[in-house]
């Protein structure tokens, strides 16, 4: 329950503003909470002189069970003049879709942005039973304190018993403070989910850099939080006749809420340019490429396969490719039909975030080199001398 | 060396492996010093939890030239998940070190990376955080910050009062060298051990048993496939068998 | 006189025979032409030198075939060059026709043992086992199918090696890790660590050599021992007696791999050591460990290459402080990695070296960095009586640490090799010049002044490097023509000579070989050399061992 110093409480108000449901309120200088409060913690996030705080209890078995639903956060991006779902929602949506049915519940997608929201009927064919549209301008572009508003208000309203989000950037920003908002028990970049006989979601989870796998549970606190790295599960094709609903969701934002301004931004990513996290073909090069200037023959060969060029974290550090390129546990996770890995020795930190692709080529100077391991096929030679006979015979063997 | 499982028994072989300070908090600390190094009245304070491995870790930041250091230290705090780490160090900050402008901490640990801990003890405290930072500047009378960060399309400049946390995506090149000087010296610097009974905190959330999250197996990968290998030491052979390779493949 | 000790005559040894094998049954490559293509690793060595031809490969896999090879050379006029690893640097194991006899398949460890009188833990080995195999077993208390083939006994103190708390290593450290044992201990190999723990020769307790007649000789250290006239006596199989006379010469006060060991009264396994596989083929090695005690690894910087030389003599006369090793760079050395550093940070893996960094000393001392008692004031008084502080240092006692301040003493010299590579394609008869000279203690100064006063009005680009502390500094002229490399070899003559008359050597670490015969001649008189060869007449008649090596027979 709410608990509300009335020593320190000045009457300023802020709380009544932040509250998504008007729960709170100052009377004669006091705060107040009313019985419509769902303990989703804004105010107290909001509070300058700390009057506000939430006693958490572990919920009790009985209770647990009361949580019902699986829901996931569409984080949207860009795409032609709107905001959109990405990629990685409709491969939680196939998970999701797996789990909802194990545990008979529905799949909610929480969708958040402004005005220019696009193409949330998609989610529905690709197996959400209902999207939970939060339109509000200050919702057009993320940040941390707004969405965090959001999703705890959400969570804390409808009670979902598992709660996904991608583990992309902004999903790895997101996710812990709700989760530390919530008092929820969060795993992060998870490459397995599974419902047990106890009906509790199973989190598998890489750890020590990949080289050991841990499978984990959050007993006592619902909803049971996940966050799935992009490229990790697949989806199928969208089903047309699926039936689901769009509703709305009120949100309350105050621009208080929101403490850092953006100030400038620096794209390096060209609108057009594909995401290498959803590109078919990526060349990709290691420190093995010697200099920068021989980077020149990745992009050709990508660009001859009809691909993209990306690197790993060693040339990112050098500078010269910018970290939107970077593959690997502390970069993006690929999937793509071809990876060919270009003077990259694959450190289990690099695997880790290109091994789901689904046919793997490396060359290295070093025969053991670990990405060997993993190539579908490996040349063992020097690229910087293999790669401009390659684009030569491509090149040759284009046919109009 | 990394951490690996034995297969046989299930669990880890930690054996010969190295603890060292986490290459993206040793980032933080860079970060830290460099500030201290631009605005002289800075100080630095490293704070850090676990058993003795915590210990070597906080004693290269003081040898790097952090200040002072606090070392959690406890086997209550054994088997802390990403929140009962957060909700210790938070108890730890707010009681001992209550006044702080700034909290800089690493992207994630390349053990647990699950880069939640930042995050987590941000929204415990009630402070704003900015993550994938590769730069900061103080301004504003070192009253807020101007932190350039990494985002999926590229970079983004922000700012923001503090207090408030960072977390830092990249650090310098070469990692610095300390002299033989600041080697002797760090080992005369405090390092404050703290303890359970020292925090205000119920037994019940500390360690495993505050923790909302519990591992119940640990497993080793499945080993991939090992594909073919050709060895050519001659390009002309090397570059017809890729490219019968990606014909057969369908990608040409 | 005679010697004796327990009833036996000291200076006498028998060979043994070894059991037949029949040569058909050893791998060999026999064409010349099918060596080149597929085998031409190993027509050359790393000194780069040109063989000149080999007719056989052979392949033995232990002393049975080795020593079948060894009898049946001879009845074809066949030489044979022995191979190792081939890490060489003076054209050692570079054929000079006849037959290349490679040793790698002599591979395997032999035996772990304590012992209780000399207290060390004593490990025995083939001839090609790497020294970095070696090390690293040792560290890692593991040692690959010892504990299978074994015997009860070594398994026993496999169990007691492993139990034990203290770790121990191979104290002998050449940069060239990959290098085989028999090959470290036929050059007497050194390293870094030689100035705290002497070269190989200090550590080497047992070998067995198979000499030109396919005989073993199995010689314990501290078993045989010279006549007051210097001799021994070796009986074969049969019976015959050959009579080998020690050469006679006091040798030099330094870290020393030039020559065959001399010493009134000497023991007969240090002929063999360092005497460059000329008179057999070493096929088994024990040696013993040292423990090891976690270091750390300093860089201190001097204002000054003089600055730098005092704080070393001065650091040397300190007893109380106890370095494993003692290096040096010069100021020209800080500039070329300055560059380096520039062009591919990286590759040096440090901070940019300070500006104020005009030379640099660098040791490694025994630290414990969870100790409460760090007192390091005198070393603090020498730093500063040379001009610098402790702040004006680098260092660093973490594994990670350790491993990139050894790579920061080993990217020089690959600097400077690179930077010849890169020459060399423009003027391909280039090659780096480098001095491998050392002189004793009391000489440092004198030569270091010699070689920066010739250097500098000879107007060349140089860097000056490596093992102070065994006053054995590498010299390594860049040359950027033909005329300058001429110019760098007469002066490297110069400097053999000035570096023998202050009871020097001309070889301290790298050896003799085939290609340092010229400065050997420096070093030794006509009546010495005469001596020597005597040796190798008496040893191998036939002349069949590694023709070329150290003496112009």
């Amino acid at each position: 329950m709410l608990i509300i110093d009335t020593e320190k409480c000045t009457g300023c108000k802020i709380c009544e503003k932040v509250c998504p449901f008007g729960a709170i309120f100052v009377t004669d200088t006091i705060a107040q909470v009313q019985d419509n409060c769902t303990l989703c913690g804004a105010c107290v996030n909001s509070c300058p002189v700390e009057a506000l705080s939430i006693e958490r209890k572990p919920v009790p078995k009985e209770e647990l069970d009361k949580f019902s639903g699986i829901f996931i956060w569409g984080e949207c991006e860009e795409k032609d003049k709107g905001i959109a779902p990405k990629k990685v929602v409709r491969e939680l949506l196939a998970r999701g879709r797996k789990l909802a049915n194990s545990l008979d519940q529905a799949l909610t997608v929480v969708v958040l942005g402004d005005d220019k929201l696009q193409g949330l009927e998609t989610l529905i064919t690709y197996g959400a039973d209902r999207v939970m549209r939060c339109q509000h301008k200050l919702l057009g572009s993320f940040t941390t304190e707004s969405f965090t508003n959001v999703i705890s208000a959400i969570i804390s309203k409808e009670k979902p018993s598992v709660f996904l989000f991608g583990a992309t950037p902004h999903g790895r920003e997101l996710a812990p403070r709700v989760a530390a908002r919530l008092h929820l028990g969060l795993t992060a970049d998870c490459t397995g989910l599974e419902i047990n006989e106890k009906g509790e979601l199973i989190q598998t989870r890489p750890a020590f850099g990949g080289n050991i796998m841990a499978s984990i549970v959050s007993p006592y606190t619902r909803p049971q939080m996940a966050t799935v790295r992009p490229n990790v599960f697949s989806f199928g094709n969208p089903d047309n006749s699926r039936k689901g609903e769009i509703v709305d969701f009120t949100v309350i934002l105050f621009p208080a809420v929101i403490k850092t301004k953006v100030v400038a931004i620096e794209r390096l990513r060209d609108e057009k340019e594909v995401n290498i996290e959803d590109a078919d073909i990526i060349v990709s090069a290691g420190r093995g490429c010697q200099k920068k200037e021989n980077l020149k023959l990745i992009q050709e060969l990508a660009e001859e396969l009809g691909g993209v060029m990306a690197g790993s974290r060693a040339i990112v550090e050098l500078d010269w490719i910018p970290h939107t390129k970077q593959v690997g546990q502390s970069g993006l996770t690929v999937g793509p039909q071809l990876y060919i890995a270009v003077g990259i020795s694959g450190a289990i930190q690099h695997l880790v975030g290109m091994s789901s692709a689904k046919t793997i080529i490396a060359i290295n100077k070093d025969p053991d080199a670990p990405i060997f391991k993993v190539a579908d096929l490996g040349i063992v030679g020097n690229a910087m001398e293999i790669l401009p006979i390659l684009i030569r015979e491509l090149k040759k063997s284009v046919t109009f | 060396m990394d951490v690996t499982i034995n297969p046989e028994t299930g669990t880890l072989i930690r054996e010969g492996v190295d603890s060292i300070l986490n290459p993206f908090c040793e980032y933080a600390v860079e970060m830290g010093l460099d500030l201290k190094r631009r605005y002289s009245d800075i100080e630095t304070v490293a704070i850090s939890m676990g058993p003795s491995q915590a210990r070597t870790a906080l004693m290269r930041c003081l040898e790097m030239g952090v200040d002072r250091a606090i070392l959690l230290a406890d086997m209550k705090f054994a088997g802390s998940d990403t929140w009962a780490t957060a909700f210790t160090l938070a108890e730890t900050i707010r009681t001992m070190e209550g006044d702080f402008d700034l909290i800089l901490v690493g992207k994630q640990a390349i053990d647990g990376d699950t880069a939640q801990v930042g995050p987590e003890l941000s929204e415990i405290l009630g402070i704003p955080q900015i993550m994938y930072a590769v730069g900061v500047e103080l301004i504003g009378n070192k009253k807020k910050v101007r932190v350039k960060r990494e985002i999926e399309t590229g970079n983004e400049i922000v700012e923001v009062k503090l207090p408030g946390l960072i977390s830092l995506s990249k650090g310098p090149m070469i990692r610095s060298v300390s002299s033989f000087k600041e080697i002797l010296d760090a080992r005369k610097k405090e390092l404050r051990v703290v303890t359970a009974p020292e925090l205000n905190i119920n037994e019940n959330e500390l360690g495993l048993k505050g923790s909302f999250t519990q591992v119940v197996k640990i497993f080793p990968p499945q080993v991939k496939k090992t594909g073919m290998v050709i060895d050519s030491s001659e390009p002309q052979g090397a570059a017809k068998k890729l490219i019968g390779f990606l014909k057969e493949r369908k990608f040409v | 006189m005679l010697s004796w000790s327990n009833g036996k005559i000291m200076h006498e040894i028998t060979s043994e025979i070894v059991p037949h094998v029949d040569l058909k049954g050893i791998r060999c490559i026999e064409d010349y032409s099918e060596i080149c293509q597929d085998y031409s690793p190993y027509l050359c060595d790393e000194s780069k030198l040109a063989h000149q031809g080999a007719q056989y490969l052979f392949f033995p896999t232990n002393e049975g075939e080795l020593s079948a090879i060894f009898k049946e050379m001879p009845k074809r006029d066949v030489t044979v060059t022995i191979s190792g690893a081939r890490t060489g640097l003076v054209g050692g194991a570079v054929p000079y026709g006849g037959a290349i006899v490679s040793l790698e398949r002599f591979d395997k460890i032999l035996g772990l043992r304590y012992d209780t009188h000399s207290k060390e833990w004593l490990v025995k080995a083939e001839c090609g086992v790497t020294i970095r195999d070696l090390n690293n077993w040792a560290m890692k208390k593991t040692f690959p199918g010892l504990s299978e083939s074994g015997s009860a006994e070594t398994k026993a103190f496999l169990e007691k090696y492993k139990e034990s708390q203290t770790t121990y290593f191979y104290p002998p450290d050449p940069t060239e890790m990959g290098a085989a044992l028999g090959g470290t201990v036929s050059t007497n190999a050194s390293g870094a660590r030689t100035y705290r723990y002497g070269a190989t020769r200090n550590w080497v307790r047992w070998i067995r050599i198979m000499l030109a007649s396919g005989e073993v000789l199995e010689i314990p250290r501290g078993k045989y021992f010279a006549t007051p006239a210097g001799e021994f006596i070796i009986i074969d199989s049969a019976g015959n007696e050959t009579i080998v006379a020690m050469p006679k010469y006091t040798m030099p006060l330094t870290k020393n791999a030039a020559g065959i060991f001399s010493a009134p009264n000497m023991d007969l396994i240090d002929l063999f050591i360092g005497s460059e596989g000329i008179f057999g083929a070493i096929t088994e090695i024990e040696v013993a460990l040292q423990k090891w005690q976690n270091p750390i690894s300093i860089v201190q910087f001097f204002p000054s290459d003089d600055k730098a030389l005092d704080f070393v003599i001065t650091l040397r006369k300190e007893k109380s402080i106890r370095p494993e090793f003692i290096e040096f760079y010069s100021s020209h050395s800080l500039d070329l990695l300055r560059k380096k550093q520039k062009e591919d940070p990286k590759v040096v893996g440090m901070p940019p070296i300070p500006d104020y960094a005009k030379s640099a000393v660098f040791f490694d001392l025994q630290f414990n960095p969870e100790s409460k008692d760090h007192d390091y004031s005198k070393l603090e008084e020498i730093v500063y009586r040379c001009g610098s502080t402790l702040a004006m240092s680098w260092a660093g006692y973490e594994q990670r640490d350790l491993e990139r301040f050894k790579n920061f003493r080993h990217v020089l010299p690959e600097t400077v090799n690179t930077i010849i590579a890169e020459r060399k394609k423009k003027i391909p008869e280039l090659y780096k010049l480098g001095t491998d000279l050392a002189v004793p203690d009391h000489a440092l100064e004198e030569i270091w002044g010699f070689y920066k006063s010739i250097l500098e009005e000879a107007g060349l680009e140089w860097v000056a490097f490596g093992h102070i502390g065994n006053n054995h500094i590498h010299i390594n002229i860049i040359p950027r023509s033909l005329e300058e490399m001429k110019e760098g070899l007469s002066i490297y003559r110069e400097f053999a000579r000035k570096a023998v008359g202050l009871g020097g050597t001309i070889s301290a670490e790298h050896g003799v070989g085939k290609i340092k015969k010229e400065f050997f001649s420096i070093m030794f008189s006509d009546k010495v050399l005469k001596e020597m060869k005597e040796v190798k007449n008496a040893l191998d008649p036939g002349l069949m061992l590694n023709p070329g090596n150290m003496l112009d027979m």
